[in-house]
């Protein structure tokens, strides 16, 4: 009996704590996404998804990583993606490399690259908030900060 | 200091003979409990990662504080309810090498001593077996930063 | 009276009057449960602290012995007594509240027979009418002063062994006839060091000086083996058991292996988690003044030699590396008629 009050409390616990109302980016940690890229605010449009496009396929290239969420906003391009598992010891070294490269074809825009699981499941989160119309951009470009917050935080 | 180095041939003798007897302490056996049990250890503490992960507002590189203290305050309710200890009969080093055995280090001791008073006893007493740990631990860190210092200095990495 | 080298003859036969043993949870899930006089359910049994636990234990057991012997603690003359605690503080705190004279013994777990050698050679030559003598260990306590805290997960290998917590004591008086049981006996060993270092392999180290008073005692009193019913050790476990008796038949003492046990053995059953056996100043004195003499008086054994070993080590002598000296004292109890 004892048990069974621990385990509903438990769940009520982990189930009140549940802020996600999206459906894709709670699976995202299980399966490969590929989520299309988003754009949050800029001049030219057409322009920029297809250079979105372009980052997400020299992205996908890497054969070390294996999903990538991309998001645009103004100049500033965040790239969540995920490493294979036994890639995993190599994660400083791919960043970088990533990242040396990305800066040498794209040299306009600023990258922000980012292996964390939590920033590519933030990333997600935003491109499903931003497809209803009531998350307005103004709300989006606050989340986009809070992303670029969370991924300079280090401890 | 008498004894350890000169044996004489009695004690040699007898000492061989004692050998004969003696239990060994079943070595692959343990290792294969230590492997599995400091692995469900290892399982648990990944599910409390994600657990911080998905909600809370916690990244990779910062979910590991909260997980850390998640664990021990688990460790700390399995020592105080006596099944630590059996845990660590049965895994070994499976048990004692996850933080969680760190943990139980200081949290017996403190109870242990609980009898003697707050300071002279869980004071004094509670770093009687992790103490060493600490001191070695900020020691080694600190050598081995030294020697990275020196080693970027020369431009070696 | 001195027989050979080291051994005491007690002519006039001092007689066990009266035992009592007391012991804690697990010795009551043990094999021999059913001889304890008191059981407590927790270790902690009552007190606020496993050392004033312990204190109770051996109170408990002497006030036990009292009671079944029927005599006020004013008619006993002395106490003798130990136990493995620093400065064996449980049994002097014991001995306050009984206000008995009193002599603190240190043998490590070879106290119980030291107690009684020495009683029953008071007794023998008219220094006393009855004397109390008892030995205790409390596992928590023990645990805490000589190992690791009690709940820390430290892996202890197959060749250790379980502390047990119990106390036993016995009223020795002067032999006034019936049917009681009688130390005739008691020799008196020393100490060996075989060079054994590791404290979680006491039987090990223990069993030479086993070997070496029980071949003294046959040599000193000119007996044979089979003079005995049984011969039992205090608490070499599985591992100095097998190693003592090996070292008893080099030595040209042919045992039968039945009538060769131990206390440590003996107390608790197979499934019990106490790798190798019992031990403790308790071992010997609850398994001896409890089961042993309730055996003897059911007329199971008739003559038994009751050698309690003793590892004479502290935490600190561990610490330095220093070798495990070991003690044995061997006293005969026989039934008389």
């Amino acid at each position: 009996m004892k048990k069974i009050i621990g385990m509903v409390l438990i769940i009520m616990l982990i189930t009140g704590c549940s802020k996600h109302e999206s459906e894709e980016a709670p699976l995202s940690l299980v399966k490969v996404t590929h989520p299309t890229p988003s754009l949050i605010q800029s001049d030219h449009r057409d322009d920029d998804a297809e250079l979105l496009q372009s980052i997400e396929k020299d992205v996908e290239d890497y054969k070390e990583l294996y999903d990538a969420a991309i998001v645009k906003n103004k100049d500033q391009i965040l790239v969540a993606y995920k490493v294979k598992h036994l890639q995993r010891f190599h994660m400083k070294k791919i960043e970088k490399k990533l990242k040396d490269s990305l800066e040498k074809d794209y040299p306009d825009v600023e990258f922000i690259v980012s292996s964390d699981f939590k920033i590519f499941l933030e990333v997600v989160e935003l491109h499903e908030k931003m497809k209803s119309p009531e998350f307005d951009v103004k709300k989006a470009e606050k989340k986009f900060n809070n992303i670029v917050e969370l991924q300079k935080e280090l401890t | 200091m008498s004894g350890q180095n000169k044996k004489t041939p009695d004690q040699e003798k007898y000492q061989q003979l004692e050998q004969k007897h003696e239990t060994k302490r079943p070595v692959l056996k343990n290792c294969i409990r230590a492997f599995w049990v400091g692995g469900l250890f290892c399982v648990v503490g990944q599910a409390l990662t994600y657990f911080y992960i998905y909600f809370f507002n916690f990244t990779e590189q910062t979910a590991s504080n909260p997980t850390v203290a998640t664990m021990i305050f688990i460790a700390m309710l399995l020592t105080g309810f006596g099944v630590y200890d059996r845990i660590g009969q049965f895994a070994g080093a499976g048990s004692a090498v996850p933080v969680t055995g760190f943990g139980n280090a200081v949290i017996s001791a403190a109870i242990e001593h609980r009898t003697e008073g707050f300071v002279l006893g869980v004071g004094s007493n509670m770093f009687k077996l992790a103490g060493s740990v600490l001191l070695f631990g900020v020691f080694s860190a600190f050598i081995i930063a030294l020697i990275k210092t020196i080693l970027v200095y020369m431009g070696v990495i | 009276m001195l027989k050979g080298k080291q051994s005491w003859v007690f002519s006039s036969r001092p007689a066990i009057a009266a035992t009592g043993v007391s012991g804690g949870p697990f010795e009551a899930n043990g094999k021999l449960a059913a001889d304890f006089d008191i059981l407590h359910e927790d270790l902690w049994m009552g007190e606020d602290s496993y050392e004033k636990a312990h204190r109770v234990l051996m109170e408990e057991a002497s006030r036990a012995a009292l009671r079944k012997g029927q005599m006020e603690k004013k008619d006993v003359q002395f106490f003798l007594g130990g136990d493995l605690i620093n400065q064996i503080t449980p049994t002097s705190l014991s001995a306050r509240a009984l206000e008995i004279p009193y002599f603190g013994l240190f043998g490590a777990c070879s106290t119980s027979m030291e107690g009684l050698a020495l009683a029953s050679f008071i007794i023998n030559n008219q220094g006393a009418n009855a004397i109390l003598t008892g030995a205790a260990s409390h596992n928590a306590a023990v645990e805490k002063q000589f190992r690791y805290p009690t709940e820390y997960g430290g892996q202890k290998p197959p060749t250790a062994q379980w502390t047990v917590t119990g106390a036993g004591a016995a009223l020795l008086t002067k032999n006034n006839g019936g049917s009681v049981p009688v130390t005739t006996s008691a020799t008196i060993g020393k100490v060996m060091d075989l060079g054994l270092t590791d404290p979680f392999n006491m039987g090990g180290a223990m069993a030479p000086a086993a070997a070496d008073t029980i071949a003294a005692h046959f040599q000193d009193l000119q007996l044979d083996p089979s003079h005995y019913d049984l011969i039992v050790t205090g608490d070499l476990g599985k591992i100095g058991q097998e190693t003592a008796y090996e070292l008893l038949t080099d030595k040209g003492l042919n045992i039968d292996q039945e009538k060769f046990q131990d206390c440590g053995l003996l107390i608790y059953k197979e499934n019990q988690p106490v790798q190798s056996g019992g031990s403790g100043a308790g071992c010997s004195a609850t398994v001896l003044y409890g089961h042993l003499i309730n055996q003897m008086k059911q007329g199971v054994y008739k003559r038994i030699l009751v050698v309690a070993t003793g590892a004479l080590l502290s935490p600190l002598t561990v610490q330095q590396k220093e070798t495990i000296p070991c003690i044995a004292h061997a006293v005969s109890i026989e039934m008389q008629n």
